[in-house]
């Protein structure tokens, strides 16, 4: 009788357990398809489906956006790897049907597009197909930023991403948009309250955590997986900057403060001051970008940028920075060339380079060299006549873009350390007389250079 | 995740009996009864193990999940949704209208929706209506009837309401003196039984339903011609009806969703709204070959107008070769209205909060405009801008199309303009011709970004410098000496008599007569002589051909220039230095083009249509080209009248209206 029993209830658990059981695989892959879930399938392998379902949704994808003419090209940084590394196969055989699903069955939750805005009609009736097609879809919308600058316009709100999901697998489509400065921004990802925070694992997209700058490609068409997409022509360029891409939006309700407290000179030399200076910068950012050598607003302009998104007008010149290993020996006859001569030339290429070319009129243009410690970055001042040595120094930053009289331009990402390293806690006041041996914040002697080295180092034109 | 926590005391019960029978048979022997026993526990094991796996994986997952989507993704503004006003679902309305000598007040469910007490304004009558089926406010209107004309205005205004709608009248100290039969028959066939008898001072309130009920009417006679009626207060009941009943019946269509949302909020617009056979809201004009201003953003400046605004893009909509995508409209103030007539035609408009006042606030709103208009599209070398009181010429953007390049490439050019100062139905002549003047004349005009970055906007007047826009960019500090291309006939039309420096007679005077091209495609004619140079060439050529008029007969007179056609004429006057244009001002006085200011000009030379002639003016010894009178024809010269008191201040107004 017991043993009976005990087998009695052996049998009944075992059935239960496989009730269980298969109960838990019916949930378990309910929720793969509910939460595309790439988190399970270590624990069961549906691999292959999976893949599939990428390539179909993003095949569904392209049908729906061709339908409507509505150019998308593909930014997916990690297809975009994949096809780095065949890029000249690809290029050559732009038709071919490709033996095996290589690139958009990779795994992965997001397949990422961008797309111009300036080419877009705003249609409605995209979303209609999206939905009878079977997406899910999400708008984020946002203020306008180049309104932002603006006093008191209120425009629409403009469309920054969508995101489209069908089955396990989601579209994220982000839109670009012109910007002065001959650029494509596209804004950062920001849920409002009332939105599906689980529509798709957000932090897992690749675009969206900043607003980002970028240049405007040159497309190609090609046919990878059997689908015909555009792409960057140079993919692997295009990830370099993906990589760099980070956008930072002048301050400009704090510059509108700052105006209010301290009214704008409107006057006519400072309009001129302005005007110059502004094209100053944009000769000397051309120069510097055919020479490929990386700089960022430095100084003064930083501060006018930072503080009151616009040149100072008393500032009298244009400072840029530039890390030394960057250096490169060209920059000087490339200014030349460019209508710039040098004016002054201090330190060198080891220790405190600056150099100083003459603009039109009286601005001057200021380029400091940065040279990289292990906890802080400095640069380096000479005075002519005594052949002091000074030494500036900030801690240390990275660099993000901004648009700055109609430039695109870096500035340190951590612009706020920078300025306050350079200007002090008081950077917010206006100072008309400043003495770049004795004003800054962050000046400290740096002894003086030795008398056979001056002919090198302090060279004056 | 708890319902499925295990329950077996459920279904393997019931199973039990025929399992159990069948399992006992199977498995009698010992050995094999220990095999089963050893592999339902491992069995068992496995399962509780899997279990407790996925278990902990989907509440790790989750967990992430919840955690990961929002962090740096979260707006970081305080989006609270502000809670919506509860839907009104009362089926009734409780009016209250109030008419006196002073102050007029309509009340809706004890909302007031109208109050006017102002002094020496809103005198007339008061028109509002209200959606039959919401009780929303739709359109506000006041029509001066006391003063000629406004009456036919509110004729026009009740015949475009549509059926249905709620409309309430009210009187604010007179508004009998000018209403006309037509009017009082309309006001009666609303059924209205006071206003046919509506006399001198009376005042008077009415509620009723357009081709429905009446639901009240009120009236006070005045007594006597010098005192007025006694104040008149209606409270009356309103029924709703259904929401079905207050729309149309459309095809479901993006454009029929634009226009209902339209429909249901606004008044006033016509055949917009119409259930049967509404106009159409979308025109696809035919393209233009080689479009040269498709990519050019159009900016339009508007106030509070909305019925400007809706007459205004109807006709730039039409225009060939418009770019809808390119269109902005900049809205000065947060008006709802306009931003709904924005909205029907599907394009993007802007607000601008209001800063300064009167002509300054005008100018502040142009330089947020423009500025804007040039960051909303970085790529553009212009930009057309208009206003929301001009129709626009069929031909407008095939006009610029042909011209642009001009602005391009001859540093010499301050604008294109669409507008002619002087180009009056009886002065203006050939659709193909254009010219270049000093003046700037705005009213449809193209702006070259470099003149605008670099040069206006930095220095574009402050808010505390109450000046104009225009008369700021006419000055010689901006325009140094740069001039604008205009055409003979001018491609936009000044219909606005309500304005900042604008009123019904000054509108008749310099604007009514003004002529506007209706022609489509027109081939504009030897583009390349309005460079600098070649357009000197030009004018000496015509010089030269032109025959001199009879300097001894009366300019003012038809019969100083031959009854002729397609001739050439030149006159002179006479102008002392360049700024004299003493008799200039007369023969346009005399002309009956304007004369308010000097327009028009070209190195001291005027060029026009008289009776089909091309009719050149030479003010000597000013003009360059005054060379070509011959010595014997002595200038002409025309002293201004007398002048009498007051008449020193018109100019200086109707000036500042060329906007």
């Amino acid at each position: 009788m017991q043993k009976i029993n005990r087998n009695v209830i052996l049998a009944l658990l075992s059935l239960t357990s496989l009730v269980f059981l298969l109960f838990q695989v019916c949930y378990y892959k309910f929720y793969l398809s509910q939460k595309n879930g790439a988190a399970f399938s270590k624990v069961r392998g549906s691999q292959s489906g999976q893949d599939s379902t990428r390539w179909h949704v993003v095949r569904k994808f392209l049908g729906l956006i061709s339908s409507h003419n509505i150019p998308v090209y593909l930014i997916d940084p990690l297809i975009l790897g994949l096809v780095d590394k065949d890029i000249e196969q690809i290029r050559s055989s732009p038709d071919g049907p490709s033996p095996e699903c290589k690139y958009f069955c990779a795994p992965r939750d997001f397949t990422t597009f961008a797309l111009l805005e300036k080419t877009w009609k705003h249609e409605v009736g995209l979303f209609r197909t999206a939905e009878k097609m079977g997406f899910q879809w999400l708008k984020i919308i946002n203020k306008d930023p180049r309104l932002d600058g603006m006093d008191d316009l209120s425009g629409m709100e403009i469309p920054l991403h969508y995101i489209f999901k069908l089955a396990s697998h989601a579209i994220h489509l982000v839109v670009f948009y012109e910007r002065s400065g001959n650029f494509l921004w596209h804004g950062p990802l920001r849920l409002k309250q009332h939105m599906d925070r689980k529509f798709v694992p957000f932090r897992k997209l690749h675009f969206g955590r900043y607003p980002g700058a970028y240049e405007k490609p040159e497309l190609l068409l090609v046919s990878i997986d059997d689908l015909k997409v555009q792409i960057p022509k140079n993919p692997s360029r295009f990830l370099e900057e993906v990589s760099h891409s980070r956008f930072l939006e002048c301050r400009y309700r704090e510059a509108r403060a700052f105006f209010q407290l301290y009214s704008d000179d409107a006057s006519l030399d400072a309009v001129e001051f302005r005007k110059k200076a502004k094209s100053l910068l944009h000769l000397a950012a051309l120069t510097l970008n055919n020479l490929g050598v990386k700089f960022w607003l430095s100084s003064g302009t930083c501060l006018g940028w930072y503080r009151q998104c616009n040149i100072i007008p008393y500032s009298k010149d244009v400072d840029l920075g530039i890390f030394i290993r960057d250096y490169k020996a060209d920059i000087i006859p490339a200014f030349q060339k460019a209508g710039l001569p040098l004016k002054h030339k201090f330190g060198k290429v080891e220790d405190s380079l600056e150099l100083s070319f003459q603009g039109e009129d009286d601005v001057k243009l200021d380029i400091f060299f940065f040279y990289e410690e292990d906890d802080h970055i400095w640069n380096g001042g000479t005075q002519a006549k005594s052949g002091k040595k000074f030494k500036y120094l900030f801690p240390k930053f990275t660099l993000c873009w901004t648009e700055f009289v109609e430039l695109k331009v870096h500035v340190p990402c951590e612009t706020l350390q920078y300025v306050e390293a350079n200007y002090g806690p008081e950077w917010k006041v206006p100072v008309k007389t400043w003495d770049w041996k004795s004003s800054p914040f962050n000046v400290q002697d740096n002894g003086v250079w030795p008398t056979d080295e001056w002919d090198n180092v302090i060279q004056i034109y | 995740m708890d319902e499925w926590k295990p329950n077996p005391a459920v279904k393997p019960h019931k199973k039990r009996s025929w399992y159990l029978a069948w399992k006992y048979k199977l498995m009698n022997q010992r050995a094999l009864r220990k095999l089963c026993q050893t592999g339902a526990v491992l069995f068992l094991l496995v399962t509780v193990i899997v279990n407790i796996k996925l278990i902990l994986d989907t509440r790790r997952a989750a967990y992430e999940e919840e955690e990961e989507s929002a962090q740096d993704y979260d707006d970081e503004m305080l989006n609270v949704e502000v809670p919506r006003h509860p839907v009104n679902n009362k089926k009734v309305l409780d009016v209250e209208v109030y008419s006196s000598r002073s102050k007029v007040y309509v009340a809706v469910d004890g909302t007031t929706v109208l109050e006017d007490e102002a002094r020496e304004q809103g005198r007339g009558i008061h028109v509002i209506v209200l959606n039959q089926a919401t009780g929303h406010v739709m359109a506000k209107r006041v029509f001066d009837t006391y003063s000629p004309h406004e009456d036919e205005a509110m004729v026009l205004f009740l015949n475009m309401v549509a059926r249905g709608r709620i409309l309430i009248f009210t009187i604010k100290d007179e508004g009998s003196f000018h209403l006309k039969e037509t009017a009082k028959n309309v006001l009666k066939s609303l059924g209205s039984q006071v206003a046919p008898f509506l006399s001198w001072r009376d005042m008077w309130t009415f509620v009723g339903k357009k081709g429905g009920e009446v639901y009240g009417e009120k009236h006070a006679k005045s007594p006597a011609l010098s005192t007025w009626g006694d104040p008149v207060l209606l409270k009356t009941e309103v029924h709703l009806t259904s929401v079905e009943d207050a729309e149309c019946h459309w095809p479901d269509t993006e454009l029929n969703r634009r226009r209902k949302r339209f429909c249901s909020k606004v008044e006033g617009y016509g055949s917009v709204c119409s259930c049967k056979d509404p106009t159409p809201i979308e025109f696809n004009p035919d393209p233009l070959k080689d479009n040269q201003v498709f990519d050019v953003p159009v900016a339009v400046i508007a106030g509070n107008r909305p019925n400007y605004l809706y007459r205004m893009l109807r006709s730039l909509l039409s225009a060939q070769g418009v770019n809808p995508q390119m269109i902005t409209v900049f809205i000065d103030g947060y008006y709802e209205e306009p931003m709904d007539v924005v909205e029907l035609f599907g394009l993007s408009g802007i607000q601008h909060t209001p800063i300064s006042i009167k002509n300054a606030r005008v100018s502040q709103h142009y330089k947020a405009s423009l500025t804007a208009t040039f960051n909303l599209f970085p790529d553009a070398k212009f930009a057309v801008v208009l206003e929301e009181d001009l129709d626009i010429s069929v031909d407008f953007f095939s006009f610029l199309s042909q011209s642009i390049h001009l602005l391009e490439e001859d540093e010499s050019l301050y604008c294109i303009s669409a507008w002619n100062d002087q180009g009056y139905e009886h002065t203006a002549e050939d659709p193909s011709l254009l010219y270049r003047v000093e003046t700037m004349p705005g009213l449809g005009w193209v702006l070259r970004k470099s003149l605008y970055k670099d040069e206006l906007e930095p220095k574009w007047p402050t808010p505390e410098k109450l000046w104009d826009w225009d008369m700021w960019m006419r000055m010689p500090e901006q325009r140094k000496g740069r001039e604008c291309i205009i055409p003979d006939i001018s491609r936009s039309y000044h219909f606005g008599i309500v304005g900042l420096n604008m009123n019904g007679y000054f509108h008749e005077a310099y604007f009514k007569k003004h002529k506007f091209n209706t022609v489509p495609n027109v081939q504009l004619k030897n583009v390349e002589s309005l460079r600098k140079d070649n357009y000197e060439t030009e004018i000496h050529r015509l010089l030269g051909e032109a025959e001199v008029l009879d300097h001894s007969k009366n300019p003012c007179e038809d019969s100083f220039v031959p009854d002729t056609e397609g001739r050439v004429y030149v006159m002179f006057i006479r102008m002392e230095q360049e700024a004299d244009f003493t008799t200039w001002t007369q023969l346009a006085k005399c002309l009956h083009i304007w004369d308010l200011d000097v327009r028009g000009n070209h190195k001291g030379l005027w060029r026009l249509f008289r009776k089909k002639n091309h009719f050149l003016v030479v003010g000597v010894p000013a003009s360059p080209y005054s060379s070509k009178k011959p010595s014997s024809v002595t200038p002409i010269f025309m002293e201004p009248p007398a002048k009498e008191e007051g008449a020193v201040a018109v100019p200086a107004v109707a000036a500042a209206e060329q906007t």
